[in-house]
């Protein structure tokens, strides 16, 4: 089956009419080949269906997110391009093992000294052995059986596993007590015109209002710096810089008050909620949040910031959703009205990321309706400080992008 | 010198590499000697062999006043004369008609002019370069047309391959199956919420309200702990009985040990295997009972987990 080359004649041959019947030959042959098989395997199929789900499972495209390598290192430092999950795993791993020969040899010695202890637990010593021999090798199975799949079975991002290094080094992100409640300064870069920009954004951002930055001419311009003072003084809890290039929106810079960290994406793709076809007009319900797939320590660090940008406590019954998904470092923004509705017979129930049903919601999907606006950011810079020129020291500059990063395609940062 | 009439001939009627010709009368000169900017007989650098203008170090902010003589008119290496000028603008000044005190008044003046627009313009950079510097602005520089065009492939296929309506629906799917909502949800029509609740029961795990219990709390953590965590608990509801004799047991069992001043582990452990040995014949497990068999393994399990954690 599948692509054969046509005979030499049927390219080479000089008479043209001659070549085109031989092509044309060629290409019927191999289609109507291709079609038998196809029949042929329907059939085989339709009588036994194990045949088709062998067929499946075995025909998965290879994509970058299988390919994705890691840096194989014990670290998780800000730059380190490293599975918290995995890495996590493995600890926990190493642990239990150091734990388990701790024990064994206790017991070794408790064996040697063993008569000069004379207690109730001695008649069920042999039992508990067996039944703790037992467990360890359970979980040993069940590792077993979990280790090998590497695919995520949820991509939702598990902020728990924040490293301490990272909790150390942005303490004002990560600190024990809850945050405050968000309030957002959107304003755009200077001599802008992008106010309609700037005013969808505040609509994505719950308790975020518009403070337009150009004055005429010849008056004072504020910086960044300053402006981020004032905001501190009023109580907003980020600031938000909208950079335009060619009347489009091409930047976000987020400053989180008082004293940093700052953030630099790049917008690409912009589309406001009233282009989109089919679009839904969003409400002012606090959304519900979903980070997916942030995984490195500088990922969990963007989820981390864009986590107190939105209050925690959502707005069921506004029923919104703001998405920010992760892929391949790009970070597609979303923001949609979700429904719970039966699904219909024509429809497959969801599942999970291997395809398996997802149990307990087998009749149930969810409508999706897109509000806006849509784009999607890519982290360029982390300063430690307000901006650039905020930010001083060494570490000034705690991470940036790199054309060189994306040498290798199977490598990311997020 | 007689060869400056020659050299302006050449120049002004046949051809010079510095002339920029306009529609207009006027031409203009790109010499960078050149005092005016202007092509004429008086101002041009090539045709005249005394000459005098105002230049700018190519880096620093310094001015020197060039001048070229007659007398050195042979050696091209040592044609210019060059002095630095004070930073005093006024100081500058009187340095020009000094050194120039017998020069041609064409040449003082426009020597003079150029040091005034070159100070000028010298002014104004130093207060835009500071403008910019207050406000910090140039953050990103924007990428080069090759890099933004990889980019935008890339995008595009990260995009195909995030399937982000279909993760979207699973996760939203996922939080209404763990009760990320509550008991009483606003966001789901009540047909659906019994659907949901029914399909909890259905799996099994027991009593609705434990189920939900369960389901919050595997969302709070790491899955693979909670997987293990649950096997722990189910072990520990199987063997929980009521019994006093046990009970008893237990008791004097853990008062002996807390004497002894064991580990706590083998405590955990001999307490199931008392449970296993017992549990035959007791099947029905008290709720109180195992209220309070659970928050201490629980407890035990959350230090454990807070030593993971602190990493």
């Amino acid at each position: 089956m599948g692509f054969s080359k046509p005979p030499v004649q049927a390219l080479k041959i000089a008479n043209k009419q001659k070549r085109k019947e031989l092509f044309v030959a060629h290409k019927r042959a191999s289609g109507k080949e291709r079609h038998e098989e196809r029949h042929r395997r329907r059939k085989e199929e339709s009588r036994n269906p194990e045949l088709k789900a062998a067929r499946l499972a075995k025909n998965v495209p290879r994509t970058l997110e299988h390919k994705r390598v890691w840096d194989d290192v014990d670290d998780d430092s800000l730059g380190a391009v490293v599975d918290l999950e995995q890495l996590k795993r493995r600890r926990m791993e190493q642990a239990e093992a150091e734990e388990r020969a701790a024990i064994e040899a206790a017991e070794k010695m408790e064996e040697d000294d063993d008569d000069d202890n004379d207690s109730m637990l001695d008649s069920d010593e042999e039992e508990d052995e067996e039944a703790r021999e037992a467990r360890l090798e359970r979980q040993r199975e069940k590792r077993a059986q979990r280790n090998p799949s590497i695919a995520p079975s949820t991509t939702s991002t598990n902020l728990d596993l924040t490293p301490t290094s990272l909790a150390l080094k942005f303490p004002s992100l990560f600190s024990d007590e809850p945050p405050p409640e968000p309030k957002i300064l959107v304003t755009t870069s200077l001599n802008s015109t992008l106010h309609e920009e700037a005013h969808i954004l505040t609509t994505l951002f719950p308790n975020s209002n518009y403070v337009p930055r150009s004055s005429h001419r010849y008056g004072h311009k504020y910086s960044l710096r300053e402006i981020c003072k004032f905001s501190t003084e009023k109580g907003y809890t980020a600031v938000i810089l909208m950079k335009e290039d060619q009347k489009k929106p091409t930047g976000l810079s987020v400053v989180h008050l008082p004293k940093g960290p700052t953030f630099h994406f790049t917008i690409s793709n912009w589309i406001e909620g009233k282009k989109l076809p089919g679009h839904g007009n969003p409400t002012n319900h606090y959304p519900e949040l979903l980070l997916n797939n942030f995984k490195t320590p500088l990922g969990l660090l963007t989820a981390k910031l864009f986590q107190t940008m939105f209050p925690p406590r959502p707005e069921f019954e506004g029923r919104q959703v703001t998405a920010l998904h992760n892929q391949r470092d790009y970070i597609f923004v979303r923001r949609f009205r979700y429904v719970f509705r039966d699904k219909r017979a024509t429809e497959k129930s969801v599942t999970d990321a291997e395809g398996n049903a997802l149990k307990g919601v087998e009749g149930i999907r969810a409508g999706l309706q897109e509000l806006g606006p849509r784009f999607t950011l890519k982290l360029r810079r982390v300063d430690k400080g307000v901006g650039r020129a905020g930010s001083e020291g060494d570490d000034a500059i705690q991470w940036e992008w790199k054309s060189k990063m994306e040498k290798d395609r199977k490598r990311f940062n997020l | 010198m007689a060869s400056d009439e020659i050299v302006w001939q050449i120049i002004n009627q046949q051809f010079c590499a510095f002339k920029l010709k306009t529609e207009k009368q006027q031409n203009f000169c790109r010499n960078e000697h050149n005092v005016t900017g202007l092509c004429n007989r008086q101002s041009c650098p090539l045709a005249n062999s005394r000459y005098a203008t105002i230049r700018q170090h190519p880096t620093k902010d310094t001015l020197y006043l060039y001048m070229k003589t007659v007398e050195r008119a042979h050696l091209p290496s040592k044609m210019w004369e060059r002095i630095k000028l004070s930073n005093n603008y006024t100081k500058a000044l009187e340095q020009i008609d000094e050194r120039l005190i017998y020069w041609p008044k064409f040449l003082i003046h426009k020597c003079k002019q150029r040091l005034t627009r070159l100070t000028q313009v010298q002014i104004r950079m130093r207060r835009i370069a500071a403008e910019d510097e207050r406000l910090g602005e140039k953050l990103v520089p924007k990428l080069a047309p090759k890099v933004r065009h990889r980019e935008a492939t890339r995008e595009r296929k990260a995009e195909a391959a995030a399937k982000l309506e279909r993760t979207i629906e699973r996760e939203l799917l996922e939080r209404l199956r763990q009760g990320a909502y509550g008991d009483q949800p606003l966001n789901v029509s009540e047909d659906i919420w019994k659907k949901v609740l029914n399909a909890m029961e259905k799996g099994g795990e027991g009593e609705r309200d434990e189920d939900m219990d369960k389901g919050i709390e595997s969302d709070e953590e790491f899955d693979g702990i909670a997987e293990s965590e649950d096997e722990d608990a189910d072990a520990a509801v199987e063997y929980v009985s009521d019994a006093e004799e046990s009970e008893d047991e237990l008791e004097d069992l853990e008062d002996w040990l807390e004497s002894e001043d064991e580990e706590e582990e083998e405590e955990e452990d001999s307490d199931e295997s008392e449970a296993e040995k017992a549990g035959s014949k007791r099947k029905r497990g008290k709720v109180t009972k195992m209220k309070n068999k659970r928050p201490k393994q629980q407890e035990k399990e959350k230090l454990a987990l807070t030593n993971d954690l602190a990493w």
